[in-house]
């Protein structure tokens, strides 16, 4: 199921297939160079340079029964998602964001689930967690307040209080962003959010980690770009017509999946560019487009001047 | 029974500064005759979600703490649930560190709680004043309820009266052996485990100790810790299959999510598309 590269050119891949073409293009399936016996039923292989190779039809379906136990609670707010790494904090903020968890990015303060006289005191009632390696202290805060625990863990991730371990790659910017973007997205299937034949219109980058010195070069040409496409936008919009706008459109949301991960925006002119840098405004840049061509044409001037 | 095993601890010896003075304050075997403002009692705002399920009336026996292995961090939650929970002071000790100006006294006290129906907490704490103590290892007495299984010697007649069968529990070099005895036999044991063993509301049962049992710390402790095993063995009561049941921060997660008034009430930020 998990390979099918070769067969699925000819006929229309299927949802699953999708997502793993997707997650090897993420390297999600590679591993480190020692392997943890809890986690050796997870690997498919060791390459001749030393590293495992992760058995992606595994991760999919962990990744599965991980979205089910998210479902199965009943009040979202008492999930607990959290990242020390850089890595992963956008991609756990934007995870809490769609779904209506709570996200911890960064330090965690020790006695947050124990002491009940801190401020941050909080009880929840699951917790995911992108490393159990770094992420070590709120693993062991759960095991003494009763909470199950969901963790991506590396071929050498300790498994120790770890209920669900999704078996991933947890040390790259892509795959960490790829892992909860493909959670985010199950777990609104299964709530019934997302129709599941459909795209989802947010895309992959945006729970990709940026550098900040990215994100400033990123903004800096984002706002070149329609500046001075801006002023054939004003132009366009009104020659073109709402047809043309359409098509345009309905070109960006597809396109990511494929190759471009988080590369310059320069490549489509006028304010496609926009769209793709995504970043300062991200919720509205991404779905206004794809929702309602004709108000995106109102919507690009103002915000395209308000740039500078 | 109101043995005031503090008067000992307060005549021991006259060291240094301060010790007279706290040696007459308050002495335990008395629930709410606090000297401090009544007041801070009676208003409990709960913290935990526990606290808040109990207070509000949703969870009435102990056992379905017990159950589902909740942590319980507040002791008024203890207070609520099992009423008739009485108190005594097993002993108070002063224990002493050495610094360069003398030594540092300070008071240790053990205290027992229990309802004499199968729940008892044990609660040691040292503090610098003695009344200070006692009110400190009262509150961890509490929060440490155990529940005790009690058993029958022979013929099942009657409420169960002993240990279900024999149990051992082990602190430091104390060990406590308690053998089933027949109705009527009364609690065989010394006075410490004695006083233990009435709160746990266990009527017959023979006793057997080992080591150093001057050392009330380690001799209470072990009791208390075979005690806890009661419930902890295995017997073919226990075969049949568990019937697994709700949590009760799932079964009243509704509730729970209602946000108590200290909160600050944050407007949505996560802008939910779920």
């Amino acid at each position: 199921m998990a390979a099918a590269a070769g067969g699925g050119a000819v006929r229309a891949l299927s949802q699953k297939e999708q997502d793993i073409q997707m997650m090897l293009a993420a390297d999600v399936h590679l591993g480190t160079k020692n392997c943890d016996f809890q986690m050796e039923r997870y690997v498919f292989k060791r390459r001749t340079d030393g590293i495992y190779i992760i058995n992606l039809g595994k991760t999919w379906e962990k990744l599965q029964l991980a979205a089910r136990v998210i479902v199965a609670i009943e009040n979202p707010q008492d999930i607990i998602v959290q990242s020390a790494r850089p890595y992963g904090q956008r991609a756990v903020l934007k995870f809490a964001q769609y779904t209506g968890a709570h996200a911890i990015a960064g330090r965690h303060t020790p006695g947050t689930f124990t002491n009940q006289l801190q401020t941050s005191f909080s009880e929840p009632r699951l917790l995911i967690l992108t490393d159990p390696r770094t992420d070590h202290q709120p693993i062991k805060e759960s095991a003494l307040g009763n909470i199950p625990t969901i963790a991506f863990c590396d071929t050498d991730s300790p498994m120790r209080y770890v209920d669900i371990g999704i078996p991933a790659n947890n040390k790259g910017r892509n795959s960490i962003g790829c892992l909860f973007w493909l959670l985010a997205r199950m777990v609104l299937q299964m709530r019934g959010t997302i129709l599941p034949g459909h795209k989802w219109e947010v895309m992959v980058d945006l729970f990709f980690y940026r550098d900040p010195e990215e994100a400033k070069e990123q903004e800096e040409e984002a706002a070149a770009a329609p500046d001075f496409a801006a002023i054939t936008d004003y132009q366009g919009a009104e020659q073109w017509g709402a047809e043309q706008w359409t098509s345009d459109v309905a070109v960006p949301p597809v396109a990511p999946t494929g190759a471009d991960w988080g590369a310059a925006p320069a490549p489509v002119p006028t304010g496609d560019g926009w769209d793709q840098a995504g970043a300062p405004v991200p919720a509205d840049g991404v779905v206004p487009p794809v929702a309602a061509p004709t108000g995106w044409d109102q919507a690009a001037q103002p915000t395209a001047q308000g740039w500078e | 029974m109101a043995e005031r095993g503090g008067e000992r601890g307060g005549e021991r010896g006259g060291f240094g500064r301060g010790f007279g003075r706290g040696g007459r304050g308050d002495r335990g075997g008395r629930r709410g005759g606090r000297r401090g403002p009544r007041q801070e009692e009676e208003k409990w705002v709960p913290v935990t979600k526990l606290g808040r399920l109990v207070k509000e009336g949703r969870i009435n026996k102990i056992e379905e703490i017990y159950l589902h292995s909740l942590p319980v961090k507040e002791h008024q939650i203890v207070e609520t649930i099992v009423p008739g929970l009485k108190d005594e002071v097993m002993k108070i000790t002063p224990v002493q560190k050495q610094t360069r100006a003398g030594q540092r006294t300070r008071f240790k006290a053990f205290v027992v709680v229990g309802d004499g129906d199968g729940h008892v907490g044990l609660g040691v704490k040292c503090a610098k004043e003695v009344a200070t103590a006692i009110r400190g290892a009262i509150i961890l007495a509490k929060l440490s309820v155990v529940p005790v299984r009690r058993g029958y010697w022979g013929n099942k007649i009657g409420p169960p009266h002993t240990v279900p069968c024999k149990v051992t529990g082990k602190c430091g070099s104390v060990t406590v052996r308690m053998v089933p005895a027949p109705r009527g036999s009364g609690i065989v044991a010394a006075r410490v485990p004695k006083k233990v063993l009435q709160f746990a509301g266990i009527e017959d049962v023979f006793t057997s100790s080992r080591g150093s049992t001057k050392t009330l710390g380690n001799f209470v402790k072990a009791t208390f810790d075979c005690l806890m095993k009661t419930y902890g063995f295995l017997t073919p009561e226990f075969w049949t299959q568990t019937n697994f049941s709700m949590t009760p921060f799932q079964q009243f997660t509704d509730l729970l999510g209602k946000p108590t008034k200290g909160l600050v009430l944050e407007a949505p930020t996560e802008t939910v598309e779920a």
